[in-house]
């Protein structure tokens, strides 16, 4: 008989093993400069201070496990980041998340702990929801299909770009130039590009909305600025939404529960 | 006030690492301006990875930043990418804090940590729109400040800088912003910089280049004396008494970014008496000053909570020495709101005081990596460098981390010190081969990596007298080591390119005429001499060349008892025919004990200020050999002749 699944088994939440945190995150001003494995870094020290009851991996230096949704390029903004962390499900009381560490004697509800993270992360990070849910199911990464992103275009006309747009949506190939290593591939994007339209105009230039695919591959606002815009550069870029597919419909992985807290991004 | 950063968001996409220029570190101050008030912006003339760490600028950020009327920011020299965007934007050097312009700043401070900086420190100067030479700068322009372990030979950069302050900043860094602050309120008239610096040249541990004359008899120094009368001939250093008086940093910096020493860092204690005759810190911080463990264990437990690290040094230049290391080590492991789950990285290791116990401690959480640091690679030369380690000792160290679970180790050596014979440097690979044979009893992985540095003479040790070997002598005695180590798989070389020790050699001992080679060096572009791929030599040679200056005479001489050297206004407390006694001492092979555990012997560094050491315990720690060269564990005696005390010391 397998001891540690008769163990877990009894746990009051009934979800044996399996339990995780499921956050929604910003990522916004100054720290969008800051790259993904250093913002790992920054909530494992976050997931510390607060004495979340996180797991870690086997082996000789253990680290947190964490796991995050498509890796964000560095330089850019985001409203949509996704990030599962597994807990220890002895952790898990009532559906109320046991400290230990520097937060032992806290016990928070899901909405206390968003608002103790949010405390423990530097300006410009915000947990905008987070969910206890039991494991399974796709990774994240493997999951999203396409994201929506919001960027200006420093030094763009908003006439010609918007013609641009009407001719790249109009025909049935959109031609991206990739470097890779020593050659230049070009390759048609068409089919990942399912919306994109002006929306507005910032100091920089023209704001352009875009829905581009994660499969087969990542398809990022910079290789549209390229396209649009030729000499133009990308100003800020701002990730807004990730979609996933559940049961044929798309839709986010989470959604904000509440109305943002908006902290100071000076 | 005005922040540039709307100008440098644009450039940042363009550039590698971005994270290192935006500042947001957990512990910045981004609401301090204060009109009114005096700024320094403290400046580490590296990147911002090497620089963010530095426990020194840490400290003075805060006890300036608790003062009413100043306030501190950082600046760090922008990587070589930002630099050509900054030049092309017309954007000048700005604080990481609020992005404020450099020039802004009433005193830009720079931290001296390693010689090889100094174009650097130039080059920021320049970036931030001064004139890089102090004698023409305007009244009203932002003054530099220097000051570091480097500072101790301030001479190099005279030039350049404005005031240097020697030794302990804590306290005078307060005096300082005093004056300046005076200086401030007049609206820094024309004549009034003169008059400003005058005054500061008057602050016990301030000095001021321009308020000095210097006088050669051809290539030789004659004199530095002071231009007024109310000005000292010799420049004090500072010492603070006591450690306990200063519980700094409180709120270390916690950076967005992977910066080297990435996790909590803890002093335990300032100054070495170890007497190692290489080594500059150990002559220029005494006395030993302990920090009480009650406080060292309060730092750790509230900086763990509040930074969220889950790795913490405990940091001093001989940890192993610390009264009482084990309990502290024990502690910091058992501190309940980690869970057992923080290492502690104990980053600078005396091989006699390393015990299976301390071992032991320090692996029950992730074991951090092991530095060993023997230095030579024969008890003849330890001898004569005063690093008083027996063979056994490093073994037993060794062995002691082998036997707790490590696999791999470092030990680090110096090549080319005083009177080294081939058979010396050849000990290196004979030590290194013993260590991963012992490390074989215990794993299969076992291996250590040996690092070999070029010895450079530093100002202020009994070494300062000795010529440096050249550099073809120096490639030379590292593949001697190398060839002897080739054929074995578990040990892994590296050295430090000799030719970045001959020009690190120029800037160590020179006088006020190295400026101009500094100079020169920095207008043709060589910046970022610390890294290899910016390094050159050659551009060194041709500014020698090119200022009428011998290298030779500068990095390769031996210096003579009656030279007047460059740095002999400055005084680090230490009596200069002690240095020359120690000097002799060495080339016979005479040892110096460790004066915290042994009485006095009158170097100069407690007499001459009224300070004394702060040890917690009056007996040194268990094992080894206790810098005595003798095996105080089993009572067996090892042929190390100490100097008779009687014949020792000052005047």
């Amino acid at each position: 008989m397998c001891l540690r699944w008769s163990t877990c088994s009894s746990h009051p939440n009934g979800w044996g093993t399996s339990v995780r945190l499921r956050l929604r995150f910003s990522k916004i001003g100054k720290v969008r400069f800051v790259g993904h494995r250093d913002v790992a870094r920054i909530i494992e020290r976050a997931l510390r201070r607060c004495g979340v009851p996180v797991t870690y991996s086997e082996g000789f230096s253990p680290r947190v496990r964490l796991s995050f949704g498509l890796a964000l390029p560095t330089c850019y903004e985001s409203d949509a980041e996704y990030l599962d962390i597994p807990l220890d499900p002895k952790s898990i009381v009532d559906g109320d998340v046991v400290c230990t560490g520097w937060g032992e004697g806290n016990t928070y509800s899901t909405e206390q702990l968003r608002m103790t993270l949010n405390e423990a992360l530097p300006k410009g990070f915000e947990v905008m929801a987070l969910v206890l849910e039991p494991k399974g199911g796709p990774s994240l990464q493997e999951s999203v299909v396409s994201c929506t992103w919001r960027f200006d275009m420093r030094g763009a006309e908003t006439d010609s770009v918007e013609k641009a747009i009407a001719a790249a949506l109009e025909s049935s190939t959109i031609e991206a130039e990739r470097k890779k290593k020593n050659e230049t591939l070009r390759e048609n994007i068409r089919d990942g590009v399912h919306d994109l339209r002006i929306d507005g105009t910032s100091e920089l230039g023209p704001m352009v909305v875009a829905e581009l695919a994660a499969k087969p591959r990542v398809i990022r606002p910079s290789e549209l600025v390229e396209i649009l815009a030729p000499g133009a550069e990308l100003g800020v870029a701002k990730r807004t939404h990730q979609w996933i597919e559940r049961e044929g419909e798309r839709c986010e992985p989470l959604t904000p529960t509440n109305s943002r807290t908006v902290k100071d991004l000076t | 006030m005005t922040s540039l950063w709307p100008r440098l968001e644009p450039l940042l996409p363009r550039v590698e690492k971005p994270a290192r220029y935006i500042g947001c570190e957990d512990g910045a101050r981004t609401n301090i301006y204060k009109p009114e008030a005096t700024s320094w912006l403290l400046t580490y003339p590296d990147t911002y990875e090497i620089g963010l760490p530095n426990q020194g600028l840490q400290i003075l950020y805060e006890i300036l930043n608790e003062r009413p009327d100043a306030f501190a920011e950082r600046s760090y020299a922008p990587w070589t990418d930002l630099e050509a965007e900054m030049r092309r934007a017309r954007l000048p050097l700005f604080s990481v804090d609020t992005h404020r312009p450099a020039a802004e700043f009433d005193i830009i401070a720079f931290n001296l940590s390693a010689e090889l900086v100094y174009t650097n420190v130039v080059n920021c100067i320049d970036l931030a729109g001064l004139r890089v030479r102090a004698s023409e700068r305007a009244d009203s322009d932002s003054l530099i400040g220097a000051g570091g372990h480097c500072a101790y030979n301030p001479e190099p950069l005279a030039d350049f800088i404005d005031f240097f302050v020697m030794g302990d900043g804590e306290e005078v860094i307060s005096e300082i912003t005093d004056v300046v602050g005076e200086w401030r309120q007049t609206g820094k008239p024309s004549g009034s910089r003169d008059t400003v610096l005058h005054a500061m040249a008057r602050i016990p541990g301030v000095y001021v280049p321009s308020m000095y004359n210097v006088v050669y008899d051809g290539p030789k120094l004659v004199s530095v004396e002071p231009r007024h009368s109310d000005i000292p001939p010799t420049i004090q250093k500072r010492t603070i008494a006591d450690l306990a008086d200063w519980p700094y940093p409180r709120n270390q910096l916690v950076p967005l970014t992977e910066v080297v020493h990435d996790r909590l860092n803890v002093e335990v204690f300032r100054g070495c008496t170890r007497g190692c005759r290489f080594c500059q810190a150990g002559m220029i911080t005494r006395p030993v000053r302990e920090r009480p463990a009650s406080q060292i264990r309060e730092m750790v437990s509230k900086g763990l909570e509040r930074t969220g690290y889950d790795e913490v040094s405990l940091s001093s230049l001989s940890t192993a020495d610390f009264s009482g290391i084990e309990k502290v080590v024990a502690d910091t492991i058992d501190e309940p709101g980690t869970c057992g789950r923080v290492s502690v990285a104990l980053p600078s290791l005396r091989v006699d005081a390393f015990t299976v116990g301390v071992a032991a401690q320090v692996s029950r959480a992730r074991r951090t990596g092991l530095t060993f640091a023997p230095e030579a690679g024969s008890w003849r030369m330890r001898q004569i460098i005063n690093k008083l380690i027996t063979e056994d000792d490093l073994y037993g160290a060794v062995r002691s981390a082998y036997s707790q679970g490590w696999h791999r180790m470092k030990l680090y050596f110096l090549t080319g010190l005083p009177s080294e014979m081939d058979d010396d440097t050849l000990g290196i690979a004979d030590l290194a081969q013993n260590c991963v044979e012992i490390g074989a009893e215990y794993t299969k992985k076992a291996s250590v990596t040996v690092s070999l540095g070029g010895f450079v003479p530093k100002p202020h040790t009994p070494f300062q007298w000795f010529g440096q070997n050249e550099p073809e002598e120096l490639q030379r005695k590292v593949d001697l080591v190398r060839n002897k180590v080739r054929r074995n798989k578990r040990i892994q070389l590296k050295w430090h390119a000799p030719d970045a020790t001959t020009a690190e050699g120029i800037t160590s001992r020179g006088d006020r005429r190295i400026g101009r080679v500094i100079e020169h060096v920095w207008r043709r572009g060589g910046v970022f001499q610390e890294w290899s791929e910016h390094f050159d030599l050659s551009l060194w040679q041709e500014a020698m060349n090119a200022s009428g200056l011998s290298l030779d005479w500068y990095v390769h001489r031996h210096r003579e008892e009656d030279e007047v050297l460059p740095w002999d206004h400055i005084h680090a407390g230490l009596h200069k025919d002690f240095l020359w006694q120690d000097w002799q001492d060495a080339l016979a092979g005479y040892g110096l004990e460790d004066c915290r555990w042994t009485p006095c012997y009158d170097c100069g560094a407690c007499t001459e200020y009224g300070i004394e050491h702060v040890v917690a315990s009056p007996a040194p720690p268990n094992g080894g050999s206790q810098g005595t060269g003798q095996d105080l564990a089993t009572g067996h005696l090892v042929p190390v002749e100490l100097r008779p005390r009687a014949s020792i010391g000052g005047t």
